[in-house]
């Protein structure tokens, strides 16, 4: 098993499923796809992830979610761990939300929805690149 | 008499006598009272010197050369300018016949001669002041007449500002409905944003999906179909995926492919965690029981691999059809809510239904935090102007949950009794002081900062209620939240 892992946040089932394939069949096996509904289940899979020794490389995360934002969320995980680098996805732009997010989560990127396949693709390879 | 005092004259008297000594003794006693007096020996002299000077009164003899009293008296009556002038007429003729002829030509009296001066001075005083006072109404009247021409003037002007003032609460009114609708256009922007992306990334994946069947139909052929446990295994896998109707949560997922890892590595079989993550991307769940001897095989990770492939095209189309209608049920709610009645008559409206019309438009702001609880009895339609009715609820609901600051709970309830359906929407925000409860209806108030409200959305609500013939409750606690009540009667 890999020990290397893409999180993806999302409060829309239909967006997680889709995007989770997607990502699989064009990043492949060498990581593990791990998916939550909400940031708060978001925080849990990391702390999972983290005790079985697996490394969270990247979180793919919506803005507009019920209970945490996207932007409150990437920043929390931001404060704990650093050098998990941070994408947006979201359907609806918030300027102050990804202000605040670029300043204080080291945004890597933001994605509007619908997104193309080769955009998140290439924001998410140069994303491991920083790594 | 007295040398310091210009008297004005008491008035201006025309006196009418051929016969001198006449206008003479009359004159005098005139004059000496203080009267402006002025003489003519001919009834046409009479008439030249009414011309250059009005006066105010004419004492008129009957017998005279040439135009006698009466035909001048008549055509001092026939003139517009002169008619008004009273005319007494002094003459010796003292039949009654004379009299009522002088009368009916327009005199005001007759005085016989010879006469006595005080008679003569006191009919004049009578008729002279009869004259100011006449004068005076026809002032008093032209003034009056003015003043309807400016108080009509004044009216206009202010039916105009009343027209003018009627077009910009229009406008007003209009650009409230557009500032709304384009705060609930983000929202709804995001609500069809999110779908389209589900479906594109699932069509990208169906085409990669259907892309490596075809790559892999040489190896189906060659050594899945030949071998009958590994055909077996393929068709269970794609029977028991198609069979399966249940969607997990993220976290169901997570927990059920940990629990096929177990059980998979216990089993000693290959590509444990690969696999798990295959079968729970195929809902195999807890059916896959039966397929463990089959998984031992060697090429059972590229069996189920090329499995998966069938199974995506599967998984992504019900993504598709999921999101359609996602994003139909938005688009649907946004054309009833936008429906223009341009009829301008009412209609039969589902009540139930338009509320939840601007829940689903509103779903964006609500799932940030809101939890909506419905208490719904069953309705009858009632009679109503959709267009605005929604408006109602727009507007109602746009400020509970902005009191509410998008996170708390918004109770709807609806109630039918007595004719009558009762609608109430309660929210737990900071509720409404007792000194600005009064005021909450009043137009362009708000406690908003400016350029976040108009304070018109509940002048339009009032008066959309008010217009059928409805009402309005407002219950408010500060700190605990507001309940708006509606009253509509089934028409």
């Amino acid at each position: 098993m890999s020990n290397r892992a893409i999180l993806c946040v999302d409060d829309e089932a239909i967006v997680l499923e889709s995007l989770v394939e997607q990502l699989e069949k064009r990043l492949g096996e060498e990581y593990i796809y791990e998916t939550a509904e909400t940031a708060e289940e978001g925080f849990e899979v990391i702390e999972e992830l983290v005790n079985d020794n697996v490394d969270v490389l990247i979180i793919v995360s919506d803005w507009l979610m019920p209970g945490m934002k996207g932007d409150e969320f990437l920043i929390k995980v931001h404060q704990k761990f650093p050098g998990i680098v941070n994408v947006m996805l979201t359907g609806q732009a918030d300027e102050e939300a990804i202000k605040r997010a670029k300043n204080l989560a080291n945004l890597h990127a933001c994605i509007f929805k619908p997104w193309s396949e080769e955009e998140l693709v290439e924001t998410i390879k140069t994303g491991l690149r920083k790594l | 008499m007295t040398n310091n005092q210009i008297k004005t004259p008491k008035g201006n008297i025309l006196v009418v006598d051929d016969t001198p000594e006449n206008l003479y003794l009359l004159i005098t006693i005139l004059s000496e009272q203080g009267y402006e007096v002025h003489s003519a020996n001919s009834g046409s002299q009479a008439l030249s010197a009414v011309r250059s000077n009005s006066p105010d009164l004419i004492l008129l003899d009957i017998t005279m050369p040439g135009m006698d009293g009466y035909e001048t008296c008549q055509c001092l009556k026939a003139n517009e300018q002169t008619r008004d002038i009273p005319i007494i007429f002094i003459s010796a003729l003292n039949e009654t016949f004379g009299k009522i002829k002088a009368f009916s030509v327009g005199g005001v009296d007759y005085i016989t001669k010879p006469f006595q001066a005080k008679e003569v001075l006191v009919r004049v005083v009578t008729h002279i002041n009869l004259r100011n006072v006449q004068k005076q109404l026809e002032a008093k009247n032209v003034q009056l007449q003015q003043e309807i021409v400016e108080r009509k003037r004044a009216e206009e002007a202010l039916q105009k500002t009343l027209t003018e003032l009627r077009s910009t609460q229009f406008q007003l009114i209009q650009a409230e409905k557009l500032a709304a609708l384009g705060q609930l256009i983000a929202g709804i922007a995001h609500e069809i944003n999110t779908p389209l992306g589900a479906i594109r990334a699932s069509i990208d994946n169906i085409l990669a999906s259907y892309k490596d069947m075809i790559a892999s139909l040489p190896q189906l052929a060659q050594s899945i179909f030949t071998q009958e446990n590994r055909l077996k295994l393929f068709t269970s896998l794609l029977e028991k995926a198609s069979a399966t109707k249940i969607n997990l949560t993220s976290k169901e997922k997570r927990t059920l492919k940990r629990q096929l890892r177990q059980k998979l590595s216990n089993e000693h079989i290959e590509g444990a965690s690969t696999l798990a993550d295959t079968l729970t991307y195929m809902k195999m769940g807890e059916n896959f029981e039966d397929l463990l001897p089959w998984l031992k095989d060697k090429e059972a990770v590229s069996i189920v691999k090329t499995a998966r492939n069938f199974v995506s095209i599967q998984n992504n189309s019900s993504n598709i059809t999921l999101a359609v209608d996602k994003a139909s049920k938005v688009v649907f709610a946004l054309r009833k809510f936008a429906h223009h009645d341009i009829s301008g008559e009412k209609a039969e409206l589902d009540l139930t239904d338009s509320i939840e019309t601007v829940l689903t438009l509103y779903y964006n702001q609500i799932k940030q935090g809101t939890e909506v609880v419905k208490q719904y009895q069953t309705l009858p339609l009632v009679w109503c102007y959709t267009d605005e009715i929604h408006q109602v609820w727009t507007n109602i609901i746009h400020n509970a949950l902005q009191a509410m600051d998008y996170k708390g709970k918004l109770t709807l309830k609806t109630v039918y009794s007595q004719d009558q359906v009762i609608i109430s929407f309660t929210d737990t925000g900071c509720g409404i002081p007792d000194d600005i409860k009064e005021r909450i209806f009043e137009p362009f108030f708000t406690t908003k900062e400016r350029g976040e409200g108009s304070g018109l959305g509940l002048d339009i609500v009032k008066k959309i209620i008010d217009k059928h013939q409805g009402k309005i409750e407002v219950e408010t606690e500060v700190g605990k939240g507001t309940t708006f009540r509606f009253f509509l009667n089934i028409k």
